[in-house]
């Protein structure tokens, strides 16, 4: 989901959880609507939220973060989360340290994780890319190509090279209304497109 | 020396006591934002309980028994009844756990009585204690006890249970938790009865050591819990330890040196913390 | 005149409130009332419409606060309560002459202002409306548990009766005094509402962050704030002691906070006139309440219907009468225009 700041990217990320009510129109998973129902409810249907800044639970150790996300306790859940901790190594090491003693990379990787434990058939991953250093967003950019092998991915990117390297199909939005749609190959090899509608190379 | 040790006692009694209600309200009011006024009365209601079951049963613990399930029917009731319809909406909030407490503390007047009735000590705990030759009031000791085990309770579940992890988690972000799949507001009522279960504890506790339940006793001490949360820092467990054992040492010294000072010395405290500290000893800024 | 010239001259006298052509008949209406009332109805109610009218100032001076600037004060009988003590204590101590009353006044003035000033200062630190809450809750027992244990002054929980100056003892003439200084204080607190000031002090209400990015002190406005609406309720204080001749340490209770709280709930919050609507309603309802007495002693039980009263209009009815009466005139005012 690409657009300028303020298109409404976070804003229907946000809808889609049921953290804001829907006020026009339809949300629905696999032919079931999801709207007016209460975000626990949405999140247990299987889509996983990773919010713009993190959120990570200060408070919380890494192990517990990932234990709090669990929905279930067991076989496969295990299983899962030893795929996370493989996919993000430096929560391995972490792994007993609270996560306000966490790097800006590793709280981001931390916030990903928690969405891997459950089998989240979605996951809305928001500006996962804001703030990091260059080397951190290549490392997220592979791990986030492994999760795509599992789940979707409804990715909301300002980091254009990073979001044509990770993403197959996009849509663009302009004043919450979505104004063009198509595969990224399409839009990465489009400088008018670009321009148009990213102020990409204005 | 001697006097020391007693103010030592009688100030950490002290501390257990507001400990006790301000441990409640300030982890109800860091998770789900409420200031609950309505604290007070619960703390109110304890003690009448407590004396109202001692009186006719001659069982002091089922009297604290009475009072601990009463406060938590109560907070239930409160949460559900009227918190939830105006959850999000803080002077809402306010002005409601207002309304509740002036309904309720007038209510205990309707059924107690506007007088203020006796309160006992059990027999087992109504004598001195003689330690390194200082004479000292069992039942103040008991109060310490109490609060030390309540204290250690807290911070078990706080640190190794599932529910201490929510509650961690929403003291910080409760949408996040929601979108972890966590049915938060179920959390707030078993933290809000808690919160009320554990004052009526403290106002059953309170009454045997002063020797009477008043129905002013539960504004009174809430402002006192008020104090110790905004020293301690809103939504801090160590902070309301601390909060509570710098008010109740301090309460304890000036009531023995001078009296009426007593209940400014407080508010000075409470002052001081703000200029250098407006999140308090050790809340968290941006909360 | 025309119908313009009719709107603009709306608009000068009551600037900014949406009062259509029938409200300012029955304002007219309702101030010819309240003017011929005292020669047709007895002292009580003339005493009763008195203390309607000081009230109402105590309740206005309590919505400059919440309504129009976002900030709860639990303390604010400190203000009340203590206006009322200095008069008293003053007339007590040196006679009840005119020269007294205004050595009141002015000692009233200094008290507000210090008081809020102090109060201010420490409570608007917590940064929160709830820890602002607290404080100032403190901060009101404080003064109450001072004013309880000075008993050589006050003379504790037991009150303090006091003679007031001659000129004033006639309960009828008391009655327009009252409705002059209400009418005067609420013209005053409109001013400070409309000024620069007043703006700056709704866009805190609003969003207080925002106005801190647009480089406000807000810290500052909300002091300014808390002394006028201070001074208001000082002054209403004073009038109070004049009116019932008597002071107790219930002045200062947050029970008497409450009452302001209460009434602006009631009436409506965000509105001057809220509260004079409120304290009128709320002081008729305990006056007749109180009258059923007679007829079945839960009615002695003023309390309770006063607090079930606050948690029900908190619940279902949080815009207060001023609040349902602009969402009926809404209603009306569609259906005239065919919808």
């Amino acid at each position: 989901m690409l657009g300028r700041n303020g298109a409404g990217k976070t804003t229907t990320l946000r809808t889609i959880m049921g953290l804001l009510r829907l006020a026009k129109g339809k949300i629905e998973l696999v032919g079931e609507s999801l709207a007016g129902l209460e975000t626990h409810h949405i999140a247990r249907r299987g889509i996983g939220y990773v919010p713009e800044d993190c959120v990570v639970f200060n408070m919380l150790t890494v192990e517990e973060n990932l234990e709090i996300a669990m929905h279930k306790q067991d076989k496969e859940t295990k299983e899962r989360l030893i795929y996370a901790l493989d996919l993000f190594p430096d929560l391995k090491i972490a792994y007993r340290r609270f996560a306000v003693t966490l790097s800006g990379g590793q709280r981001q990787m931390l916030a990903m994780a928690r969405s891997l434990v459950n089998d989240n058939k979605i996951i809305l991953i928001d500006e996962p890319s804001k703030g990091l250093a260059p080397i951190v967003v290549d490392k997220m950019a592979a791990a986030l190509i492994e999760v795509k092998k599992r789940s979707t991915l409804i990715l909301v990117e300002q980091n254009f090279p990073l979001a044509c390297a990770i993403g197959d199909r996009y849509v663009i939005l302009d004043s919450g209304k979505s104004v063009k749609s198509g595969t990224v190959h399409e839009l990465a090899t489009d400088e008018q497109l670009q321009s148009q509608y990213l102020s990409i190379g204005t | 020396m001697d006097t020391f040790v007693i103010l030592l006692i009688n100030g950490l009694a002290d501390a257990a006591l507001i400990f006790l209600m301000a441990a409640g309200l300030s982890i109800i009011l860091g998770m789900m934002g409420i200031l609950n006024f309505a604290h007070g009365t619960m703390f109110l209601w304890g003690g009448y309980t407590s004396v109202w079951v001692f009186a006719r049963t001659g069982n002091f613990w089922l009297g604290l028994l009475a009072a601990v399930l009463v406060g938590g029917c109560m907070g239930l009731l409160f949460e559900r009844l009227f918190i939830r319809p105006v959850y999000g909406r803080v002077t809402a909030q306010i002005l409601i756990t207002l309304g509740l407490m002036i309904v309720f503390t007038d209510l205990a007047r309707v059924i107690w009585g506007a007088t203020a009735l006796p309160a006992f000590r059990p027999a087992l705990l109504d004598g001195m204690t003689v330690i390194f030759g200082i004479r000292i009031v069992q039942y103040r000791l008991f109060l310490i006890g109490v609060g030390l085990a309540v204290a250690i309770g807290i911070h078990t579940l706080i640190n190794r249970t599932r529910i201490g992890m929510v509650m961690r988690a929403g003291i910080q972000a409760p949408e996040m938790v929601r979108a972890l799949g966590i049915d938060i507001v179920k959390y707030f009522s078993f933290v809000f009865a808690g919160g009320a279960a554990l004052a009526a504890l403290g106002g059953a506790l309170y009454v045997p050591l002063v020797g009477s339940v008043w129905s002013g006793m539960g504004m009174d001490n809430q402002v006192l819990a008020f104090i110790v949360v905004v020293i301690g820092g809103m939504g801090s467990f160590v902070g309301t330890a601390m909060g509570s054992l710098v008010v109740g040492l301090m309460g304890a010294l000036v009531s023995w040196f001078f009296p009426p000072a007593a209940v400014v010395v407080n508010v000075l405290l409470m002052a001081l913390v703000l200029v250098f500290k407006p999140s308090g000893l050790f809340g968290w800024e941006g909360k | 005149m025309s119908r313009t010239q009719f709107q603009s001259l709306r608009l000068k006298v009551f600037g900014g409130t949406r009062l259509g052509g029938g409200s300012i008949l029955a304002l007219i209406l309702v101030a010819l009332v309240l003017i011929v009332m005292p020669q047709f109805v007895g002292i009580v109610v003339v005493t009763l419409f008195t203390r309607i009218f000081i009230l109402s100032v105590f309740g206005m001076s309590y919505d400059l606060l919440r309504g129009y600037s976002g900030i709860i004060n639990l303390g604010h009988a400190l203000f009340f309560g203590g206006g009322t003590y200095i008069a008293g204590i003053a007339f007590a101590n040196f006679g009840a002459s005119p020269q007294m009353l205004l050595v009141a006044v002015v000692a009233t003035v200094v008290y507000s202002m210090a008081a809020a000033l102090l109060m201010g200062k420490i409570a608007f630190r917590g940064g929160s409306v709830v820890a602002c809450a607290m404080i100032t809750l403190a901060l009101g027992e404080i003064v109450r548990h001072l004013a309880e244990n000075w008993r050589s002054v006050t003379h504790g929980a037991d009150g303090l009766t006091f003679p007031i100056p001659d000129f004033l003892r006639d309960r009828v003439s008391f009655y327009y005094y009252a409705l002059v200084f209400m009418v005067v204080m609420m013209l005053i607190l409109r001013q400070f509402i409309q000024s620069p000031t007043g703006r700056v002090l709704m866009a805190i209400r609003e969003n207080e962050q925002r106005a801190i990015f647009l480089g406000y002190n807000t810290a500052t406005y909300k002091l300014v704030a808390l002394q006028v609406a201070g001074i208001a309720c000082g002054l209403s204080g004073v009038m109070f002691a004049l009116s019932s001749r008597f002071a107790n340490t219930d002045l200062l209770t947050v029970q008497q906070t409450l009452n302001a709280l209460l009434v602006t709930i009631v009436g409506g919050t965000g509105t001057l006139y809220g509260a004079i609507v409120g304290t009128a309603f709320v002081q008729l309802a305990q006056f007749f309440l109180l009258g059923l007495r007679t007829l079945h002693p839960i009615f002695e039980r003023w309390l309770l219907f006063f607090g079930a009263m606050y948690v029900l209009v908190v619940l279902f009815m949080p815009t207060g009468i001023v609040g349902l009466y602009h969402r009926l005139g809404d209603k009306w005012a569609r259906r005239g225009r065919g919808n």
